[in-house]
Protein backbone atom coordinates (compact mmCIF):
# COMPACT_ATOMS: atom_id res chain seq x y z
CA UNK A 1 0.00 0.00 0.00
CA UNK A 2 1.16 3.45 -1.07
CA UNK A 3 1.38 5.91 2.08
CA UNK A 4 1.34 8.92 -0.09
CA UNK A 5 -2.17 9.26 -0.97
CA UNK A 6 -3.27 9.06 2.63
CA UNK A 7 -0.76 11.72 3.88
CA UNK A 8 -2.26 14.40 1.04
CA UNK A 9 -6.22 12.87 2.56
CA UNK A 10 -4.84 13.96 5.99
CA UNK A 11 -3.52 17.26 4.57
CA UNK A 12 -6.75 18.10 2.72
CA UNK A 13 -8.87 17.19 5.86
CA UNK A 14 -6.83 19.43 8.13
CA UNK A 15 -6.94 22.57 5.80
CA UNK A 16 -11.02 21.82 5.39
CA UNK A 17 -11.57 22.08 8.98
CA UNK A 18 -9.64 25.46 9.31
CA UNK A 19 -12.44 26.80 7.25
CA UNK A 20 -15.04 26.33 10.10
CA UNK A 21 -13.45 29.47 12.68
CA UNK A 22 -16.74 29.64 14.31
CA UNK A 23 -17.27 26.14 15.58
CA UNK A 24 -13.69 26.50 17.03
CA UNK A 25 -14.92 29.08 19.15
CA UNK A 26 -17.95 27.44 20.25
CA UNK A 27 -15.87 24.54 20.34
CA UNK A 28 -13.32 26.17 23.14
CA UNK A 29 -16.18 28.16 24.73
CA UNK A 30 -18.21 25.05 25.48
CA UNK A 31 -15.02 23.27 27.03
CA UNK A 32 -14.34 26.62 29.23
CA UNK A 33 -17.60 26.66 30.61
CA UNK A 34 -17.40 23.25 31.44
CA UNK A 35 -14.29 23.58 33.00
CA UNK A 36 -16.02 26.55 35.22
CA UNK A 37 -19.10 24.07 35.88
CA UNK A 38 -16.71 20.86 36.79
CA UNK A 39 -14.38 22.69 39.14
CA UNK A 40 -17.40 24.60 41.05
CA UNK A 41 -19.09 20.69 41.38
CA UNK A 42 -16.40 19.01 42.59
CA UNK A 43 -15.05 22.33 45.15
CA UNK A 44 -18.48 21.77 46.70
CA UNK A 45 -18.28 17.75 46.74
CA UNK A 46 -14.49 17.90 48.18
CA UNK A 47 -15.45 20.36 50.74
CA UNK A 48 -18.25 18.85 52.03
CA UNK A 49 -17.10 15.50 52.20
CA UNK A 50 -13.54 15.35 52.43
CA UNK A 51 -10.85 13.26 49.74
CA UNK A 52 -12.07 10.21 48.26
CA UNK A 53 -9.82 7.24 47.02
CA UNK A 54 -6.57 9.03 47.30
CA UNK A 55 -7.18 11.59 44.68
CA UNK A 56 -6.75 15.26 46.04
CA UNK A 57 -8.89 18.63 44.74
CA UNK A 58 -6.37 19.76 42.75
CA UNK A 59 -5.42 16.30 40.95
CA UNK A 60 -9.55 15.93 40.04
CA UNK A 61 -9.96 19.15 38.59
CA UNK A 62 -6.61 18.68 36.63
CA UNK A 63 -8.55 15.11 35.42
CA UNK A 64 -11.99 16.84 34.67
CA UNK A 65 -10.16 19.46 32.68
CA UNK A 66 -7.71 17.10 30.86
CA UNK A 67 -11.00 15.45 29.79
CA UNK A 68 -12.62 17.85 28.88
CA UNK A 69 -9.91 18.25 26.46
CA UNK A 70 -9.70 15.07 25.30
CA UNK A 71 -12.96 15.52 24.38
CA UNK A 72 -11.57 18.24 21.55
CA UNK A 73 -9.89 15.45 19.53
CA UNK A 74 -11.89 12.13 20.49
CA UNK A 75 -14.67 14.26 19.73
CA UNK A 76 -13.80 14.10 16.12
CA UNK A 77 -15.61 10.93 14.53
CA UNK A 78 -14.36 11.05 11.09
CA UNK A 79 -15.83 7.81 10.57
CA UNK A 80 -19.62 9.26 10.19
CA UNK A 81 -18.52 10.17 6.35
CA UNK A 82 -18.94 6.37 5.75
CA UNK A 83 -22.98 6.41 6.97
CA UNK A 84 -23.31 9.39 4.74
CA UNK A 85 -21.47 7.32 1.77
CA UNK A 86 -23.73 4.59 2.62
CA UNK A 87 -27.27 6.36 2.52
CA UNK A 88 -26.29 8.11 -0.83
CA UNK A 89 -24.97 5.31 -2.14
CA UNK A 90 -21.55 7.24 -3.17
CA UNK A 91 -19.94 4.61 -1.19
CA UNK A 92 -20.16 2.19 -4.76
CA UNK A 93 -17.28 4.66 -6.34
CA UNK A 94 -15.04 4.72 -3.36
CA UNK A 95 -15.15 0.51 -3.38
CA UNK A 96 -14.22 1.25 -7.22
CA UNK A 97 -10.68 3.46 -6.27
CA UNK A 98 -7.63 2.31 -5.66
CA UNK A 99 -7.49 3.01 -2.43
CA UNK A 100 -8.82 1.71 1.19
CA UNK A 101 -11.99 3.10 2.24
CA UNK A 102 -10.97 2.28 6.13
CA UNK A 103 -7.51 3.82 5.56
CA UNK A 104 -8.77 7.00 3.36
CA UNK A 105 -11.07 7.51 6.91
CA UNK A 106 -8.41 7.28 9.09
CA UNK A 107 -6.30 10.01 7.45
CA UNK A 108 -9.12 11.93 7.19
CA UNK A 109 -9.73 11.05 10.57
CA UNK A 110 -5.96 11.99 11.36
CA UNK A 111 -6.20 15.35 9.96
CA UNK A 112 -9.21 16.47 11.58
CA UNK A 113 -7.91 15.62 15.27
CA UNK A 114 -4.45 17.01 14.31
CA UNK A 115 -6.37 20.14 13.67
CA UNK A 116 -8.41 19.73 16.59
CA UNK A 117 -5.69 19.23 18.52
CA UNK A 118 -4.50 22.71 17.85
CA UNK A 119 -7.48 23.97 19.37
CA UNK A 120 -6.40 22.68 22.95
CA UNK A 121 -3.69 25.18 23.28
CA UNK A 122 -5.68 28.20 23.22
CA UNK A 123 -8.65 26.09 25.13
CA UNK A 124 -5.67 24.69 27.26
CA UNK A 125 -4.28 28.40 27.78
CA UNK A 126 -7.77 30.27 28.95
CA UNK A 127 -8.38 27.04 31.33
CA UNK A 128 -5.83 28.43 33.37
CA UNK A 129 -7.28 31.76 33.79
CA UNK A 130 -10.19 29.27 35.47
CA UNK A 131 -8.40 26.43 37.12
CA UNK A 132 -5.15 25.32 38.31
CA UNK A 133 -3.59 22.45 37.04
CA UNK A 134 -1.43 20.28 38.79
CA UNK A 135 1.94 19.46 36.64
CA UNK A 136 2.17 15.70 35.53
CA UNK A 137 3.37 13.43 38.27
CA UNK A 138 6.70 13.04 36.36
CA UNK A 139 8.40 13.38 33.03
CA UNK A 140 7.85 9.40 32.54
CA UNK A 141 4.49 10.12 33.40
CA UNK A 142 3.88 12.54 31.37
CA UNK A 143 5.27 11.06 28.73
CA UNK A 144 3.24 7.77 29.00
CA UNK A 145 0.49 10.00 29.31
CA UNK A 146 1.30 11.34 25.45
CA UNK A 147 1.22 7.36 23.98
CA UNK A 148 -1.57 6.80 25.81
CA UNK A 149 -3.68 8.97 24.67
CA UNK A 150 -2.36 8.20 21.05
CA UNK A 151 -3.58 4.69 21.82
CA UNK A 152 -6.87 6.16 23.40
CA UNK A 153 -7.21 7.68 20.22
CA UNK A 154 -6.94 4.35 18.04
CA UNK A 155 -9.36 2.57 20.11
CA UNK A 156 -12.11 5.46 19.88
CA UNK A 157 -11.40 5.67 16.20
CA UNK A 158 -11.85 1.59 15.50
CA UNK A 159 -14.55 1.68 17.96
CA UNK A 160 -16.41 4.97 15.80
CA UNK A 161 -15.49 2.56 12.31
CA UNK A 162 -17.40 -0.34 13.75
CA UNK A 163 -20.48 1.98 14.96
CA UNK A 164 -20.60 3.44 11.07
CA UNK A 165 -19.92 0.31 9.42
CA UNK A 166 -22.96 -1.32 10.75
CA UNK A 167 -24.81 1.32 8.57
CA UNK A 168 -24.26 -1.75 5.46
CA UNK A 169 -26.63 -3.77 7.36
CA UNK A 170 -29.17 -0.99 8.91
CA UNK A 171 -29.61 2.74 8.12
CA UNK A 172 -31.16 3.25 11.84
CA UNK A 173 -27.40 4.00 13.10
CA UNK A 174 -27.46 7.42 14.29
CA UNK A 175 -29.30 7.01 17.27
CA UNK A 176 -27.23 3.60 18.19
CA UNK A 177 -24.11 5.52 17.59
CA UNK A 178 -25.21 8.11 20.14
CA UNK A 179 -25.57 5.59 22.51
CA UNK A 180 -22.59 4.01 22.34
CA UNK A 181 -21.25 7.42 23.00
CA UNK A 182 -23.19 8.09 26.16
CA UNK A 183 -22.31 4.78 27.57
CA UNK A 184 -19.00 5.49 26.85
CA UNK A 185 -18.99 9.05 28.44
CA UNK A 186 -19.77 7.28 31.61
CA UNK A 187 -17.71 4.04 31.52
CA UNK A 188 -14.68 5.52 29.87
CA UNK A 189 -14.59 7.97 32.85
CA UNK A 190 -14.84 10.86 31.33
CA UNK A 191 -17.37 12.01 33.20
CA UNK A 192 -16.66 10.89 36.42
CA UNK A 193 -13.00 8.97 37.28
CA UNK A 194 -13.35 5.23 37.96
CA UNK A 195 -11.90 5.29 40.78
CA UNK A 196 -15.40 6.79 41.96
CA UNK A 197 -17.31 4.45 40.74
CA UNK A 198 -18.83 1.55 43.71
CA UNK A 199 -16.59 -1.24 44.74
CA UNK A 200 -17.24 -4.40 43.61
CA UNK A 201 -18.73 -5.39 40.55
CA UNK A 202 -19.98 -2.21 38.69
CA UNK A 203 -16.22 -0.66 38.87
CA UNK A 204 -14.39 -3.93 38.07
CA UNK A 205 -16.72 -4.06 34.86
CA UNK A 206 -15.89 -0.24 34.24
CA UNK A 207 -11.77 -1.22 34.55
CA UNK A 208 -12.57 -4.20 32.40
CA UNK A 209 -14.46 -2.36 29.58
CA UNK A 210 -12.73 -1.49 26.35
CA UNK A 211 -13.95 2.15 26.99
CA UNK A 212 -11.15 2.32 30.08
CA UNK A 213 -8.64 2.57 27.57
CA UNK A 214 -10.12 5.85 26.05
CA UNK A 215 -10.01 8.39 28.75
CA UNK A 216 -9.20 6.43 31.91
CA UNK A 217 -6.32 5.06 30.90
CA UNK A 218 -4.04 8.80 30.19
CA UNK A 219 -5.80 10.24 32.76
CA UNK A 220 -4.81 7.89 35.36
CA UNK A 221 -1.33 7.80 34.65
CA UNK A 222 -1.06 11.85 34.15
CA UNK A 223 -2.74 12.46 37.96
CA UNK A 224 -0.24 9.58 39.04
CA UNK A 225 -3.10 6.85 39.83
CA UNK A 226 -1.33 4.14 37.87
CA UNK A 227 2.73 4.18 38.48
CA UNK A 228 5.63 2.28 37.05
CA UNK A 229 5.16 -0.69 36.05
CA UNK A 230 1.69 -0.73 36.04
CA UNK A 231 2.07 2.04 33.24
CA UNK A 232 3.30 -0.50 31.31
CA UNK A 233 0.21 -2.49 31.78
CA UNK A 234 -2.18 -0.01 31.30
CA UNK A 235 -0.60 0.70 28.18
CA UNK A 236 -0.41 -2.84 26.79
CA UNK A 237 -4.21 -3.26 27.65
CA UNK A 238 -4.81 -0.11 25.28
CA UNK A 239 -2.75 -1.68 22.41
CA UNK A 240 -4.65 -5.43 23.20
CA UNK A 241 -8.12 -3.22 22.79
CA UNK A 242 -6.80 -1.33 19.86
CA UNK A 243 -5.81 -4.19 18.06
CA UNK A 244 -9.26 -6.25 19.12
CA UNK A 245 -11.11 -3.48 17.87
CA UNK A 246 -9.19 -3.50 14.69
CA UNK A 247 -9.67 -6.81 13.28
CA UNK A 248 -13.74 -6.71 14.29
CA UNK A 249 -13.78 -2.83 12.04
CA UNK A 250 -11.50 -4.10 9.41
CA UNK A 251 -13.67 -7.51 9.35
CA UNK A 252 -16.93 -5.93 9.54
CA UNK A 253 -16.16 -3.82 6.57
CA UNK A 254 -14.89 -6.26 4.23
CA UNK A 255 -18.16 -8.77 5.23
CA UNK A 256 -20.00 -5.40 4.26
CA UNK A 257 -18.07 -4.42 1.71
CA UNK A 258 -18.96 -8.12 0.25
CA UNK A 259 -22.60 -7.63 0.49
CA UNK A 260 -22.41 -4.07 -1.48
CA UNK A 261 -20.81 -5.91 -4.28
CA UNK A 262 -23.07 -8.62 -4.67
CA UNK A 263 -26.13 -6.73 -3.93
CA UNK A 264 -25.00 -3.66 -6.62
CA UNK A 265 -25.47 -1.43 -3.71
CA UNK B 1 -60.92 32.44 13.59
CA UNK B 2 -60.23 30.33 16.53
CA UNK B 3 -61.75 26.93 14.99
CA UNK B 4 -58.84 27.72 12.14
CA UNK B 5 -55.54 27.48 14.82
CA UNK B 6 -57.30 24.76 16.30
CA UNK B 7 -58.09 22.87 13.13
CA UNK B 8 -54.70 23.61 11.60
CA UNK B 9 -53.31 22.08 15.33
CA UNK B 10 -55.43 18.91 14.92
CA UNK B 11 -53.41 18.30 11.51
CA UNK B 12 -50.09 19.26 12.94
CA UNK B 13 -50.57 16.41 15.77
CA UNK B 14 -52.29 14.18 13.27
CA UNK B 15 -48.52 14.45 11.14
CA UNK B 16 -46.44 13.66 13.81
CA UNK B 17 -48.29 10.52 14.68
CA UNK B 18 -48.48 8.90 11.30
CA UNK B 19 -45.06 9.42 11.34
CA UNK B 20 -44.25 7.89 14.71
CA UNK B 21 -46.68 4.99 13.29
CA UNK B 22 -44.85 5.08 9.59
CA UNK B 23 -41.75 5.06 11.63
CA UNK B 24 -41.44 2.56 14.20
CA UNK B 25 -38.16 1.16 14.23
CA UNK B 26 -36.81 4.84 14.39
CA UNK B 27 -39.38 5.67 17.19
CA UNK B 28 -37.75 2.95 19.04
CA UNK B 29 -34.22 3.94 18.72
CA UNK B 30 -34.94 7.43 19.53
CA UNK B 31 -37.39 6.24 22.67
CA UNK B 32 -34.34 4.01 23.89
CA UNK B 33 -31.84 7.10 23.21
CA UNK B 34 -33.76 8.99 25.33
CA UNK B 35 -33.83 6.27 28.19
CA UNK B 36 -29.96 5.82 27.48
CA UNK B 37 -28.77 9.64 27.73
CA UNK B 38 -30.87 10.58 30.80
CA UNK B 39 -29.66 6.71 32.28
CA UNK B 40 -26.64 8.28 31.71
CA UNK B 41 -27.19 11.66 32.82
CA UNK B 42 -28.52 10.27 36.63
CA UNK B 43 -26.09 7.56 37.00
CA UNK B 44 -23.23 10.03 36.41
CA UNK B 45 -24.64 11.60 39.52
CA UNK B 46 -25.29 8.20 41.45
CA UNK B 47 -21.76 7.23 41.06
CA UNK B 48 -20.38 10.80 41.67
CA UNK B 49 -22.64 10.72 45.36
CA UNK B 50 -21.76 7.06 45.96
CA UNK B 51 -18.47 8.67 46.68
CA UNK B 52 -19.67 12.59 48.21
CA UNK B 53 -22.61 12.10 49.93
CA UNK B 54 -23.50 15.37 50.37
CA UNK B 55 -23.60 18.02 47.67
CA UNK B 56 -24.02 21.71 50.19
CA UNK B 57 -26.54 19.49 52.17
CA UNK B 58 -28.32 17.80 48.90
CA UNK B 59 -28.13 13.93 49.72
CA UNK B 60 -28.15 11.97 45.64
CA UNK B 61 -32.02 11.52 46.43
CA UNK B 62 -32.63 15.21 46.17
CA UNK B 63 -30.37 15.87 43.59
CA UNK B 64 -32.22 13.34 41.50
CA UNK B 65 -35.49 15.64 42.49
CA UNK B 66 -33.85 18.61 41.29
CA UNK B 67 -33.43 16.42 37.63
CA UNK B 68 -36.68 14.91 37.35
CA UNK B 69 -38.37 18.43 37.90
CA UNK B 70 -36.24 20.29 35.17
CA UNK B 71 -37.21 17.22 33.32
CA UNK B 72 -40.85 17.91 33.92
CA UNK B 73 -41.01 20.96 32.62
CA UNK B 74 -38.29 20.78 29.85
CA UNK B 75 -40.13 18.35 28.09
CA UNK B 76 -43.35 19.87 27.98
CA UNK B 77 -41.87 22.69 26.44
CA UNK B 78 -39.67 20.51 24.38
CA UNK B 79 -42.77 18.31 23.21
CA UNK B 80 -44.79 21.40 22.48
CA UNK B 81 -42.78 24.17 21.44
CA UNK B 82 -39.46 22.65 19.81
CA UNK B 83 -39.63 23.74 16.56
CA UNK B 84 -38.75 27.48 18.07
CA UNK B 85 -35.36 26.25 17.34
CA UNK B 86 -35.48 26.25 13.78
CA UNK B 87 -36.61 29.71 13.55
CA UNK B 88 -32.36 30.45 12.56
CA UNK B 89 -32.57 28.41 9.42
CA UNK B 90 -35.70 29.07 8.23
CA UNK B 91 -34.38 32.85 8.68
CA UNK B 92 -31.25 31.36 6.87
CA UNK B 93 -32.49 29.39 4.09
CA UNK B 94 -34.81 32.26 3.41
CA UNK B 95 -37.98 30.41 4.15
CA UNK B 96 -39.56 32.26 6.96
CA UNK B 97 -41.43 34.14 4.12
CA UNK B 98 -43.51 31.49 3.60
CA UNK B 99 -45.44 32.36 7.17
CA UNK B 100 -46.04 35.81 6.30
CA UNK B 101 -48.05 35.21 3.50
CA UNK B 102 -50.64 32.86 4.82
CA UNK B 103 -53.26 34.17 7.35
CA UNK B 104 -52.06 32.58 9.93
CA UNK B 105 -49.61 33.77 13.36
CA UNK B 106 -46.51 33.63 12.68
CA UNK B 107 -45.22 32.30 15.43
CA UNK B 108 -48.23 29.78 15.89
CA UNK B 109 -46.93 28.16 12.29
CA UNK B 110 -43.44 28.22 13.69
CA UNK B 111 -44.46 25.95 16.72
CA UNK B 112 -46.46 23.76 14.26
CA UNK B 113 -44.64 22.50 11.79
CA UNK B 114 -44.70 18.69 11.87
CA UNK B 115 -41.35 16.53 12.63
CA UNK B 116 -40.69 13.77 14.58
CA UNK B 117 -42.00 15.30 17.64
CA UNK B 118 -43.46 12.89 19.99
CA UNK B 119 -44.61 13.28 23.69
CA UNK B 120 -42.16 10.02 24.71
CA UNK B 121 -39.72 12.14 26.34
CA UNK B 122 -42.46 14.00 28.25
CA UNK B 123 -43.82 10.44 29.24
CA UNK B 124 -40.65 9.49 30.89
CA UNK B 125 -40.37 12.56 32.50
CA UNK B 126 -43.60 11.37 34.10
CA UNK B 127 -42.11 8.43 34.99
CA UNK B 128 -38.61 9.52 36.24
CA UNK B 129 -40.63 12.49 38.56
CA UNK B 130 -42.77 9.33 39.74
CA UNK B 131 -39.29 7.46 41.20
CA UNK B 132 -38.01 10.75 42.12
CA UNK B 133 -40.71 11.63 44.08
CA UNK B 134 -40.86 8.70 46.07
CA UNK B 135 -36.65 8.65 46.94
CA UNK B 136 -37.18 11.61 48.38
CA UNK B 137 -40.60 10.32 50.34
CA UNK B 138 -42.10 13.91 48.68
CA UNK B 139 -45.17 14.98 51.28
CA UNK B 140 -48.41 15.06 48.98
CA UNK B 141 -50.70 18.01 50.12
CA UNK B 142 -52.90 20.33 48.05
CA UNK B 143 -50.27 23.01 48.30
CA UNK B 144 -47.56 20.69 46.92
CA UNK B 145 -49.58 19.44 44.05
CA UNK B 146 -50.68 23.08 43.16
CA UNK B 147 -46.81 24.25 43.38
CA UNK B 148 -45.57 21.19 41.24
CA UNK B 149 -47.87 22.09 38.17
CA UNK B 150 -47.35 25.69 38.88
CA UNK B 151 -43.43 24.94 38.82
CA UNK B 152 -44.12 22.22 35.93
CA UNK B 153 -46.17 24.91 33.55
CA UNK B 154 -44.35 27.93 34.53
CA UNK B 155 -40.77 25.95 34.21
CA UNK B 156 -41.76 25.39 30.53
CA UNK B 157 -42.83 29.08 30.07
CA UNK B 158 -39.59 29.85 31.04
CA UNK B 159 -37.67 27.16 28.78
CA UNK B 160 -39.70 28.29 25.81
CA UNK B 161 -39.72 32.25 26.39
CA UNK B 162 -35.81 32.16 26.44
CA UNK B 163 -35.19 30.23 23.66
CA UNK B 164 -37.82 32.38 21.78
CA UNK B 165 -35.65 35.49 23.00
CA UNK B 166 -32.34 33.56 21.46
CA UNK B 167 -34.05 32.48 18.44
CA UNK B 168 -35.50 35.55 17.65
CA UNK B 169 -32.07 37.43 17.43
CA UNK B 170 -31.45 35.23 14.40
CA UNK B 171 -33.32 37.91 12.04
CA UNK B 172 -30.70 40.55 13.44
CA UNK B 173 -27.84 38.37 13.56
CA UNK B 174 -26.91 35.73 11.72
CA UNK B 175 -24.20 33.35 13.38
CA UNK B 176 -25.91 32.14 16.67
CA UNK B 177 -24.44 29.17 17.27
CA UNK B 178 -21.86 30.28 20.48
CA UNK B 179 -24.91 31.85 21.79
CA UNK B 180 -27.31 29.42 21.41
CA UNK B 181 -24.62 27.00 22.90
CA UNK B 182 -24.01 28.90 26.10
CA UNK B 183 -27.56 28.84 26.49
CA UNK B 184 -27.92 25.30 25.78
CA UNK B 185 -25.46 24.71 27.99
CA UNK B 186 -26.26 26.90 31.49
CA UNK B 187 -29.85 25.11 30.78
CA UNK B 188 -28.97 21.41 30.42
CA UNK B 189 -25.56 21.01 32.77
CA UNK B 190 -26.39 24.11 34.80
CA UNK B 191 -29.42 23.34 36.10
CA UNK B 192 -28.43 19.88 37.57
CA UNK B 193 -26.99 20.64 40.37
CA UNK B 194 -28.06 23.00 43.26
CA UNK B 195 -27.51 26.46 43.16
CA UNK B 196 -26.17 27.41 46.21
CA UNK B 197 -22.90 25.74 44.71
CA UNK B 198 -21.89 28.44 42.42
CA UNK B 199 -20.39 31.47 43.25
CA UNK B 200 -22.47 34.86 42.91
CA UNK B 201 -22.18 35.69 39.29
CA UNK B 202 -23.54 32.41 38.40
CA UNK B 203 -26.24 32.41 40.79
CA UNK B 204 -27.36 35.83 39.89
CA UNK B 205 -27.00 34.57 36.17
CA UNK B 206 -29.51 32.03 36.65
CA UNK B 207 -32.21 33.59 38.97
CA UNK B 208 -32.25 36.88 37.14
CA UNK B 209 -30.83 36.90 33.83
CA UNK B 210 -31.60 33.19 32.11
CA UNK B 211 -33.60 32.27 35.25
CA UNK B 212 -33.68 28.56 35.01
CA UNK B 213 -33.60 28.46 38.48
CA UNK B 214 -36.53 28.99 38.72
CA UNK B 215 -37.35 25.81 36.65
CA UNK B 216 -36.42 23.70 39.24
CA UNK B 217 -33.48 24.78 41.84
CA UNK B 218 -36.86 27.38 43.72
CA UNK B 219 -39.62 25.05 43.60
CA UNK B 220 -37.20 22.09 44.82
CA UNK B 221 -36.14 24.24 47.79
CA UNK B 222 -39.81 24.69 48.40
CA UNK B 223 -41.10 21.13 48.05
CA UNK B 224 -38.18 19.71 50.07
CA UNK B 225 -37.79 22.49 52.66
CA UNK B 226 -34.38 23.09 51.94
CA UNK B 227 -34.93 26.68 52.02
CA UNK B 228 -32.12 27.60 54.65
CA UNK B 229 -28.70 26.29 54.49
CA UNK B 230 -24.82 26.88 55.54
CA UNK B 231 -24.72 30.28 55.34
CA UNK B 232 -28.02 31.12 53.51
CA UNK B 233 -31.47 31.08 53.68
CA UNK B 234 -34.22 31.15 50.98
CA UNK B 235 -37.53 32.60 51.10
CA UNK B 236 -39.83 29.39 50.54
CA UNK B 237 -42.44 31.55 48.20
CA UNK B 238 -39.90 32.33 45.58
CA UNK B 239 -40.61 28.45 44.43
CA UNK B 240 -44.19 29.93 43.83
CA UNK B 241 -43.25 32.74 41.97
CA UNK B 242 -41.93 30.24 38.88
CA UNK B 243 -45.26 30.82 36.89
CA UNK B 244 -44.85 34.68 37.19
CA UNK B 245 -41.51 35.16 36.08
CA UNK B 246 -42.31 32.75 32.95
CA UNK B 247 -44.84 35.05 32.07
CA UNK B 248 -42.98 38.31 32.51
CA UNK B 249 -40.42 36.69 30.28
CA UNK B 250 -42.59 35.45 27.90
CA UNK B 251 -44.02 38.73 27.28
CA UNK B 252 -40.56 40.16 26.84
CA UNK B 253 -39.87 37.88 24.59
CA UNK B 254 -42.95 38.01 22.58
CA UNK B 255 -42.66 41.72 22.11
CA UNK B 256 -38.95 40.90 21.41
CA UNK B 257 -40.21 38.59 18.89
CA UNK B 258 -43.11 40.92 17.31
CA UNK B 259 -39.91 43.09 16.86
CA UNK B 260 -37.91 40.94 15.32
CA UNK B 261 -40.88 40.25 12.26
CA UNK B 262 -41.42 43.87 12.01
CA UNK B 263 -37.21 44.56 11.28
CA UNK B 264 -37.15 41.18 9.21
CA UNK B 265 -40.35 42.42 7.15
CA UNK B 266 -39.28 45.97 7.04
CA UNK B 267 -35.50 44.96 5.52
CA UNK B 268 -37.05 41.93 3.56
CA UNK B 269 -33.77 40.10 4.39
Amino acid sequence: MRIRPYVEFAKRAFSREGTYRTQVFTHIGSVLLRVFLLSMVWTALYRNNGEQAGITLPAMITYATLALLLDLIYGVNGAYVIREKIREGSIAIDLMRPISVPFYVLADTVGQTLFASMQIIPALGLSLFIVHLDAPATLGAAFAFLVAVLLGFVVNFFLDLIMATITFWTMEIFGVQLMVQFISSLLSGSLVPLYFFPPGIIQQLAFASPFAAIYNAPLSIYIGKVTGLQIVTTLGTQVVWAFVFGVVALGLWRLGERQVVIQGG
Amino acid sequence: MASRYLATYRQFWRLNTLTMLEYKTNFFIWLFFTIIYHGVAVGTIWIMMSRFPSMNGWSWREVFFLYALYMLAHTLNNTFFFTIGDVPTHVQEGDFDRFLVRPLDPLFQVLSQPGQIWPDELALAVVVFGVAQSLVHLQWTAASAVLLVLAMFGGALIDFAIQLAVATLSFWVIRLDTLRWVVMSLENDFTRYPLSIYNRGVRILLAYVFPFAFMNYFPATTLLHKTSGPGYTINPALGWLTPVIGMLWFAGAYLFWRAGVNHYKGTGS
